[in-house]
């Protein structure tokens, strides 16, 4: 697809111009490291989810879009196995993270977690702990174990777009810091751990416009050498950062479905079914 | 067409002064809060001055309806019915509280007339009060001979046994209950919460009736201890787990996606998050038995020697101390008694206060 159709397909201007060159570079699609099989999630007796297939490819990222209480983070957090936290919440299909089913019996789900990091909606940054001390947090929480912690907070933060706000407070109360720099934070954290995977649960829906570019290019930064799957409301931060887009719906009282999927582009500039077109082009949702 | 910030006024602003207009009342309001505030206590000090009715009489059944009426009448007068509701709250409000201050410094106040004897007297501080024992010591010696020092010592020993015992067990419970939640979750929450209604003396019989009579061991500030940490279990655990649950789910969900271990996430994340509320809930604990009398009485009974073995022997405890001094009919003895009490409100005090000290947490200092 050339960058004229993709042009056509969303409006933007100015600063997002530079991403979006970077964006049209096709990538040889490398072999599957996340997907998931068939999978159905329940809440108690009540089904959520139903028949997910996704493959996500080897440093790619793939953006879940659709409108609210349609089931995208309770995807995301099967991901990972977190969705188990829950009470009463149940399970079909399977997962398989480099062709192994992450919910077999003798699979450790930290070992899982430690591997697909996650960054979630709400910034929750450990109260107890200084900017540095939440920086380094999974290095001690995972006993993992990486010399050099101050190249490791720097690396981080600049990462994450908060480097240059912090450097010189590194030892003050993370709880000092404006909701935006928390998740900031929050996603150098997650970084800090070296994940393979990174699922980003709406990580920029409490950023402001500059702190949200400031991770969308942290994002595509980081697709050279990780998986990333981040569930976005915003249809333009999904044309900008994703490779592959996946489409969710769900009728009312019944389980939400991947309607449509495929490559970003595809799915904003030809989707084949008209509830995607309806949905990309904000007419409903 | 917009408009675009003049730089010419800026200077005008820059001479402007921070004022606070929300503070300045009507002249009418005024003179009813004046009027609202002054007419029932000058009513009620005509009334102390020329009857015989006793002061706190007047206080409560006099003053305290005179000045709701007065403080609704002056709303009503300058903001409506809706204006009165509220003057009655606040006067309400504020009622119970001067009440509950005055129930306490009257406490306080009383211990320190009657108490201030023991420790202060001609002679000037009496530090022999303080770390002398009741060795040579009957309760017509005067005051300037003996102390309370070894009672002072069994009540740390004591309730030092104690959190050494309860502390752990109530912690690791609220844990159970919030972290863990296993099965007997509900089990565990039904037999704390009756464990918080044993009366003091049960637990002082269980001791002594369980591992005193059957000599397994005597009466010593461990079994008086063993009391204790019965009664202050149940505290520790139910507001440690009330401390642990407002701790925001999303930081276990967070550090359970950084690949953290269940144990870690407690001891990492949780618990350091609610540290201050944690040691609230020793201190709770603390206060809860610290002053308890009659389990002591049972299981560590008394002694007028400096003990420092919690094993062998019996052992003096504040509260046994005060138990025994202040029924005698010698004045001296009540005065210690009273002295023993002052000690005990200050030792609480200091506990308190270094507690607080331990728990401030200097990343939580703006909460």
């Amino acid at each position: 697809m050339s960058t004229a159709e993709y042009e056509s397909t969303a409006e933007y201007e100015g600063d997002v111009t530079v991403l979006e060159e970077q964006f049209t570079e096709q990538k040889s699609v490398g072999p599957i490291e996340l997907e998931s099989q068939d999978v159905s999630v329940w809440f108690g007796k009540r089904k959520v989810l139903e028949g997910v297939n996704i493959a996500c490819p080897k440093n790619t990222v793939t953006a879940l879009i659709g409108p609210s209480g349609c089931g995208k983070s309770t995807y995301i957090r099967t991901l990972n196995r977190l969705h188990e936290l829950i009470p009463g919440a149940a399970l079909a299909g399977s997962v398989l993270y480099e062709g192994k089913d992450i919910y077999d019996t003798d699979i450790d789900p930290v070992h899982i977690r430690l591997q697909i990091g996650m960054v979630f909606q709400k910034p929750n940054p450990f109260p107890s702990m200084t900017i540095r001390g939440n920086v380094l947090s999974g290095l001690k929480l995972s006993g993992l174990k990486r010399d050099q912690h101050d190249d490791i907070v720097e690396e981080t933060l600049t990462s994450a777009g908060l480097w240059n706000e912090v450097k010189d407070r590194l030892d003050s109360a993370a709880g000092e810091l404006s909701g935006g720099q928390q998740q900031r934070l929050v996603i150098a954290r997650a970084l800090a751990v070296q994940p393979h995977v990174l699922l980003m649960d709406e990580p920029c829906s409490a950023l402001d416009p500059t702190s949200t570019l400031k991770i969308e290019e942290t994002i595509r930064e980081l697709s050279k050498d990780i998986t990333i799957v981040i569930v976005t409301h915003n249809m333009q931060q999904a044309v900008r950062v994703s490779d592959y887009t996946a489409f969710f719906l769900a009728a009312e009282n019944e389980p939400g479905y991947v309607i449509e999927q495929g490559p970003t582009t595809d799915i904003f500039g030809s989707p084949r079914d008209q509830r995607t077109l309806d949905y990309v082009n904000g007419r409903f949702g | 067409m917009t408009q675009v910030l003049d730089r010419e006024q800026i200077a005008e602003w820059s001479g402007q002064q921070p004022q606070r207009p929300w503070t300045k009342k009507p002249a009418r309001l005024q003179a009813w809060i004046a009027v609202a505030a002054l007419l029932p206590s000058a009513l009620v000090a005509l009334i102390f001055t020329y009857t015989e009715i006793p002061g706190p009489i007047l206080l409560v059944a006099v003053f305290f309806p005179l000045q709701l009426l007065a403080a609704g009448i002056a709303a009503i007068a300058t903001k409506g019915r809706q204006g009165a509701a509220d003057s009655v709250i606040i006067v309400l409000s504020v009622g119970a509280t001067l009440f509950s201050f005055i129930i306490l410094t009257s406490v306080l106040g009383s211990l320190i007339v009657r108490g201030i004897g023991a420790l202060w007297g001609e002679d000037g501080f009496r530090s022999s009060f303080l770390f002398q024992n009741n060795v040579y010591i009957n309760p017509s010696t005067p005051l300037e001979y003996g102390g309370l020092g070894h009672a002072v010592i069994g009540t740390v020993l004591i309730v030092l046994i104690a959190s050494l015992i309860a502390v752990p067990i109530g912690i690791a419970t609220a844990i159970y209950i919030t972290e863990v939640r296993g099965r007997a979750v509900p089990y565990v929450r039904f037999f704390v919460q009756a464990m918080s209604g044993i009366p003091s003396i049960v637990a002082g019989l269980f001791i002594l009736t369980v591992l005193i009579v059957s000599g397994a061991m005597n009466q010593s500030a461990f079994a008086g201890g063993l009391a204790y940490a019965i009664l202050m279990l149940p505290t520790v655990a139910r507001t440690a787990e009330e401390v642990l649950r407002l701790i925001p789910e999303e930081l276990r969900t967070g550090a359970l996606a950084l690949g953290s271990t269940r144990a870690r996430v407690v001891l990492r994340v949780v618990i350091p998050a609610a540290k201050t509320g944690v040691i609230t809930a020793i201190i709770l604990g603390v206060a809860r038995v610290i002053g308890e009398t009659a389990p002591l009485l049972l299981t560590s009974l008394k002694s007028d020697q400096t003990i420092l073995n919690p094993l062998g022997n019996p052992i003096a405890a504040l509260p046994t101390y005060i138990f025994d001094n202040v029924a005698l009919p010698y004045p001296g003895a009540v005065t210690r008694a009273w002295g023993a009490a002052l000690v005990l409100m200050i030792l609480v005090l200091i506990l308190f206060t270094l507690a607080r000290i331990l728990g401030r947490d200097r990343l939580n200092r703006f909460r």
